[in-house]
């Protein structure tokens, strides 16, 4: 059996620690449980800082033709030559390699078109996804891209993400897509958020906007998400390979993102109490998530210097919130 | 009777969920969710959204619906044509 280990990057510190998980705790298990492998890592960008001495064994591709963007690259992985595509996101690190390995037991079963690891909406998405490649390339192309349905209906058109039409059309086929649950999957994957669009978001228009640029990490949770994540991952990187993370063009760690101090003053401005346990809820996930993925390379929490974004007053009196509502109902 | 003078959007603005008609000229905001109908987007970002009617002449299209306009020139990052299918960066319609 081969597999096809794909993912699409944009920026290259991330692609690096991805690399290094995956050349650590991925491959090595995958082929112990006797596949071949190849990790395939498609660079949504210039070349810079995709050096391939960063990425030893590793096929790097550029867009080209085939793959003019990270999407259409989905499509150009299920070409390669392999009997299992593993689709993984940027920021989706695999902990437990042996338990990915274990999951290709499920195409013993010929039914079985995926193994879904990581579900983020009703479909199984593309975010860590085995996929059996010769059932999906029965779908017309593009197998994998996103689209819209109901277009006369907006704003209620429905939005197809990566990968949702060919499950549901796998499964009208009769075909199966193992859904692995949240709770299993959390102890083996080490799973962050938003990470690419925070930073491509400005790099594309943080210039425009100039400082009403950081007020969207109040306003947009999906970007404080991102931000926070890229705070945590960037103590990670600084810890691992001591240069910066997530630098604009002045090279000022995390200032292509949110510095601590950004993000730091956008929250500071959250005044609504369920807006902000939420996000508390959110950022205390993705400590969990990056303290099993330091514990990877033998680091503790400690050991990192996560920056504090928020008082402790204010993480507490977000958890008493949260904590009243689930007892008390909504209207706590 | 003379017309009304033309909405200009510029830098260090943010819009979120609104709807821009033929009246507007957008030189550097930033429209997140937005619907255009009809104006010219001379520069700036149309984020998601519905391009329904009008001019794209400048800026960056990132993920948003075309549905209808003219497009004159600008960056297509991505998108969706009016059938719904995905078009990749530089595919613009």
């Amino acid at each position: 059996m081969k597999v096809v280990v794909a993912s699409a990057h944009r920026y290259p510190d991330l692609a690096r620690l991805w690399f290094r998980s995956v050349a650590r705790d991925l491959v090595p298990a995958l082929k112990g449980a006797g596949a071949d492998v190849e990790v395939v890592l498609f660079r949504d960008t210039t070349p810079e800082g995709f050096e391939p001495r960063y990425f030893p064994g590793a096929t790097l591709l550029a867009p080209s033709f085939e793959a003019l963007d990270f999407i259409a690259f989905y499509d150009a992985a299920l070409e390669r030559p392999g009997d299992i595509l593993f689709l993984l996101d940027a920021d989706v690190f695999v902990l437990d390699g042996p338990w990915v390995a274990s999951l290709l037991g499920h195409f013993e079963d010929p039914t079985v078109a995926a193994v879904s690891l990581l579900r983020r909406t009703a479909q199984p998405g593309v975010f860590a996804l085995l996929a059996r490649r010769e059932t999906y390339r029965m779908l017309p192309a593009p197998v994998l891209a996103p689209s819209y349905e109901g277009l006369e209906r907006w704003p209620r058109a429905v939005n197809r993400q990566p990968g949702d039409r060919a499950a549901l059309a796998l499964r009208a086929r009769g075909k199966k897509i193992v859904d692995v649950s949240p709770a299993a999957a959390a102890a083996h994957l080490a799973d962050f958020h938003g990470t690419t669009v925070v930073r491509a978001s400005r790099e594309i228009f943080g210039s425009l906007l100039g400082p009403r640029f950081d007020a969207l990490f109040a306003e947009k949770p999906y970007f404080a998400m991102g931000a926070y994540d890229n705070l945590l991952l960037g103590s990670l990187f600084r810890a691992v390979f001591g240069a910066p993370f997530a630098a604009a063009p002045g090279g000022v760690h995390l200032s292509g993102s949110a510095t601590p101090e950004d993000l730091r003053d956008a929250l500071a401005t959250i005044h609504d109490r369920t807006s902000l346990a939420r996000l508390v809820a959110y950022f205390e996930r993705s400590d969990r998530a990056l303290t099993r993925l330091a514990a990877r390379e033998g680091l503790t929490p400690g050991a990192l210097h996560v920056p504090r974004v928020l008082p402790r007053g204010r993480v507490l009196e977000a958890r008493a919130w949260a904590a009243a509502r689930r007892l008390f109902g909504r209207g706590a | 009777m003379t017309d009304a003078p033309p909405l200009v959007l510029g830098k260090g603005e943010f819009h979120h969920k609104e709807t821009f008609g033929r009246g507007t000229v957008n030189r550097g905001a930033v429209l997140l969710e937005c619907t255009w109908d009809g104006g010219v987007f001379e520069s700036g970002v149309m984020l998601g959204g519905l391009f329904r009617s009008g001019t794209f002449a400048g800026g960056v299209f990132w993920g948003g619906v075309w549905l209808g306009g003219t497009w004159k020139g600008g960056d297509w990052e991505h998108g969706f044509g009016p059938d719904g299918k995905y078009h990749p960066r530089t595919v613009h319609p």
